[in-house]
Formats: C-alpha cells, sequence, structure tokens
C-alpha cells in the first residue's frame, strides 16, 4: 500500500517529501441514512501539504464525506484515519465503539472547517467568532488568541474588520471570516465545504483568492468545489465523486486533459454542473 | 376615590413589592426547571425524555390554583401523616406560605418555559452546533458559548410575556393568605366595605406595573437586538 519506490510520475507543484505517512487515510467507508447509501468503499489518501479537490454532482455524497472526516456525520463502515488516530470510534479487538464526545471534540481540534453557508456565531464580532476556539477550546490566554486572530485576519486580508458583527460584513467576508475561524485553530487539516456556492458571482473571487493563497503556502486542504477553474489551478489531485463512491482519483492536469470516463468528459464539458 | 387611592396606595404598594418577588422568585425557578426539561428532552435516554415529556403535560395541564392547594394544604399535612421518616422534614418548609407558593409557580411556569426554551433552541441554526463542534468544543461547551446564548436571545420576548402570566397568577396566593396586591385590597375591602374602590385599585396597580414591565423589556430586546441583528431599522 504503501509503495515506497512507486513515486506517481512528475509531481505537478513541488516535490512533496516522499515516504511520510499520509495526514489522512480513508479506508472503506460507507455511510447509510434512513436505509439508503449515502457513501460505499471510499478510499482515499491525503499527504501532509497537498490540495485535494472533490467534485461531482450534486448528491454525490462529496459533503457527507467532508463531514465524516470531522465525524460531525458519524459514519458506520471502514476506518478513517488523521495521521495515526482513528476518527470518531475506538477500537477493541477488532470491535468499534463510538469514542466519547471529550475525545472526538479533541480530535476535531486537527481539522478546520469552512462551511457553505458561513456559519459564523452572530451573537460575537469577528475578532469573538475568531478567539471562540483558541480561548474555549485550547484555553489559550486571551492575548496569544487574540494574536492568532489579527494573523489569521491579515492572512485573508481583513484587518480592518475585527470589529464588526458578522451581518454588517458581505458574503465573502464572512466566508473569509470562516477561513480565518478555521485558520486560528491551526489545523493540520483544511475541509472546505462548498465554500463559495452561497455567494453572490461577483464574491466567489474573493474567497478563492485566499484558498488559492493557503494552497500555494502548502497547507493541507480537502475542498469540495464546484469551481473547476479554481480546482484546476489550486489542487493536486482530483477525486471525482458519484452515487457515493470514488470514480477517479487522479492528478489534477491528468484528470483535466485525460478524463478517465465520458462521464466525466462530459462533467467537466457542463462546467462542473450536470 | 383619589382620596382612598391616596389614603391606600403605600398598603398597595407593599402588596405590589410582593407579588413582585414572588414572580421574580417563581421564574428564577421556573428558568432552571425549563432549561433542565427542555435539554432532557434532547437527551439520548429514552427515560429522561420521557419524564421531560411528562413533566410538561402534567404541569401545563393542572391549573396553579389547584397546585397551590396541593403543596401548601396538601403536601405537609400528608408528609406528617405518612410517617415516612424525612417527609416531615421535606416538606416542612411548605408550611410556609410564600415558599409554598413559589414553589407552586415555579413549577407551573416551568412547564411553559421548558416549551419556549426548547422552540427557541430550534430555532437557532443547525449549522451553528456544526460549527461549534468542528472547532473542537465539546457539546457542554458548546451549548454553554453558541447554542444557549442564541436561544435566550430568542426566547426572551415569551419568557418577558410568561412573567406577566407568572404576575398576575400571584394574585392566586391570595388564597393561602400570602399578603401580596390581591389579599391587600380584600383586606382593605373588608375593613371599608369600599369594595369597588378597593378592587379597582388593585386592578390599576396591576396594569401599572405590567406597563412598567412592558417598558422595561421592550428595552432589553432592543439591547439584545444589536449584535447580529438584520433589521438595524428598528434600533432607535
Amino acid at each position: 500500500m504503501s509503495g515506497a519506490g512507486a513515486t506517481p510520475a512528475a509531481p505537478e507543484k513541488t516535490a512533496r517529501p516522499g515516504g511520510e505517512p499520509p495526514i489522512l487515510r480513508i479506508a472503506g467507508l460507507g455511510k447509510s441514512l434512513g436505509g439508503r447509501q449515502i457513501l460505499s468503499g471510499i478510499d482515499l489518501e491525503m499527504a501532509r501539504g497537498e490540495t485535494v479537490a472533490i467534485v461531482g454532482p450534486s448528491g454525490a455524497g462529496k459533503t457527507t464525506l467532508l463531514r465524516c472526516v470531522n465525524f460531525l456525520t458519524p459514519y458506520d463502515e471502514g476506518r478513517i484515519y488523521l495521521g495515526d488516530e482513528l476518527i470518531g470510534y475506538r477500537e477493541n479487538g477488532g470491535q468499534l465503539r463510538p469514542a466519547h464526545d471529550a475525545v472526538v471534540a479533541r480530535q476535531r481540534r486537527r481539522t478546520g472547517m469552512v462551511f457553505q453557508r458561513f456559519a459564523l456565531f452572530p451573537h460575537r464580532n469577528v475578532l469573538g467568532n475568531l478567539i471562540e476556539g483558541p480561548v474555549h477550546v485550547l484555553g489559550l490566554p486571551r492575548e496569544a488568541a487574540e494574536a492568532r486572530a489579527r494573523e489569521a485576519l491579515r492572512e485573508v486580508g481583513l484587518e480592518g474588520k475585527i470589529d464588526a458583527f458578522p451581518d454588517e460584513l458581505s458574503g465573502g467576508q464572512q466566508q473569509r471570516v470562516g477561513i480565518a475561524r478555521a485558520l486560528c485553530m491551526q489545523p493540520e487539516l483544511l475541509l472546505f465545504d462548498e465554500a463559495t456556492s452561497a455567494l453572490d458571482p461577483e464574491l466567489v473571487g474573493e474567497v478563492l483568492a485566499v484558498m488559492r493563497r493557503l494552497s500555494e503556502e502548502r497547507r493541507t486542504m480537502l475542498v469540495v468545489t464546484h469551481e473547476l477553474k479554481f480546482a484546476r489551478e489550486a489542487a493536486d489531485r482530483m477525486v471525482f465523486m458519484e452515487n457515493g463512491r470514488v470514480v477517479a482519483d487522479l492528478p489534477t492536469r491528468t484528470f483535466f486533459e485525460a478524463p478517465p470516463t465520458p462521464r466525466i468528459e462530459a462533467f467537466l464539458r457542463a462546467g462542473g454542473h450536470s | 376615590m383619589i382620596e382612598f387611592a391616596l389614603a391606600y396606595a403605600p398598603r398597595y404598594f407593599m402588596g405590589t413589592l410582593v407579588g413582585l418577588g414572588l414572580t421574580v422568585l417563581a421564574m428564577a425557578g421556573a428558568l432552571v426547571l425549563g432549561l433542565l426539561v427542555a435539554l432532557g428532552r434532547q437527551s439520548r435516554s429514552r427515560v429522561l425524555r420521557a419524564i421531560c415529556v411528562s413533566y410538561v403535560a402534567v404541569f401545563r395541564g393542572v391549573p396553579p390554583l389547584v397546585l397551590l392547594y396541593v403543596v401548601y394544604f396538601g403536601l405537609p399535612a400528608w408528609a406528617v401523616q405518612s410517617g415516612i421518616p424525612g417527609m416531615v422534614a421535606l416538606f416542612s418548609p411548605l408550611d410556609n406560605r410564600l415558599a409554598s407558593a413559589t414553589l407552586a409557580f415555579a413549577v407551573n411556569a416551568g412547564a411553559y418555559v421548558a416549551e419556549i426554551l426548547r422552540a427557541s433552541m430550534m430555532a437557532v441554526p443547525a449549522d451553528q452546533m456544526d460549527a461549534a463542534r468542528s472547532i473542537g468544543m465539546t457539546y457542554p461547551t458548546a451549548l454553554r458559548r453558541i447554542l444557549l446564548p442564541q436561544a435566550f436571545r430568542i426566547a426572551f420576548p415569551p419568557l418577558g410575556n410568561e412573567f406577566i402570566i407568572i404576575l398576575k397568577g400571584t394574585s392566586l396566593a391570595s388564597v393561602i393568605g400570602v399578603t401580596e396586591l390581591m389579599r391587600t385590597a380584600q383586606n382593605v375591602a373588608a375593613a371599608t366595605f369600599l369594595n369597588l374602590q378597593a378592587y379597582l385599585l388593585a386592578a390599576f396597580f396591576y396594569v401599572a406595573l405590567v406597563i412598567l414591565l412592558q417598558g422595561a423589556s421592550t428595552l432589553v430586546e432592543r439591547r439584545l437586538r444589536r449584535p447580529g441583528d438584520h433589521d438595524r431599522s428598528l434600533i432607535v
């Protein structure tokens, strides 16, 4: 499995450190809800510093897959490992038992999530949104948390909005605060759940620009998106999902230049919305 | 009438304070009970959920006056007769009129407050809890820091309404001898035979108090609305 010698031909961006164990490893993942199989047999690995885009038609299970990674949605088959930590369960002689709430909460510190509809805390201003996790989850002193918040706001270009309330910001600004909130936890893996789908077209660009920059900084990012142009520019690998399965998992250039199936070719021609 | 009002206003004022104090205590109890029951209804334990649903069903159904009689006349006397050790110690505080009234009104209002809080928690968008969990909050922390502050904001107007309902309900405590506003009016009426004046003056005090409370709650509502509200045009 961990093919030490089998390096893929010509890495697309900078070379990645070889031999390092994957930061994320999903094996045989399955999830059913109300008798319907949402996900089945998902295998996926990510190396540290990698950006992976998940595309596919709506209802393919992309968002569910993402939510399984930080256990907002519990899965019921297979395993998800972050580093070597099993997510959401503890293993006891081959038997999986649900992990305690506090354990799952601790595991979630390692991932950051950006939501389709931002999900900022409306009763707190931008600073309050950003320090909520560092202060009340990590137990950082307030000054340290504020320093992190300022740094994160610089990263998303919103230093001037530190005192604003979410409803005083545009959708694009709110989503950049959402990204900053995730960054403040200094996660090992960033999860983006259709981060631009709820935005007016003219606001999409500013959010994608931030995401592109984070990808260039070699943050580890798992991105569910309909923005094929962004994916093509920012992602190292493309994962195509349909009917709860991973249909293709290819280097970005291969995926776009030589789509492996007619279905994917049609999907790409339709601009990622078929 | 004016002379009458001026002469008896101080006594009525004292009665009003007693009623208001009783309301504050009962409301505090109802909030604690209501919060526990509202959370209990979302518990994973079926037994706990059933207990909470039953509490709401029973105490929304029992008229407060009946509850008051059960608590004040019923429980302490039963404790003595039953001969069960500890019962007397447990229920003897209910020989106190104010304690009995507070308990009865708190338990009664608690059922309504539970429903108000449950509905308010459900009105907070689900992704708020997702966001809180995604940054690593445990369930209790997410509840305390994210869900409940937003739920209480939504709950404030109906809770204010509940407060006023309890306040008017305290007039029932007159039947067990709590000298609140209604009891004061009864005493004055008995002493002066001026029934109409005595009870009209009580009515006036109730109305004045409710209007004051309404104004206060509007002020608080405006303050609560400021952060995170979409309609700033309502703010003066």
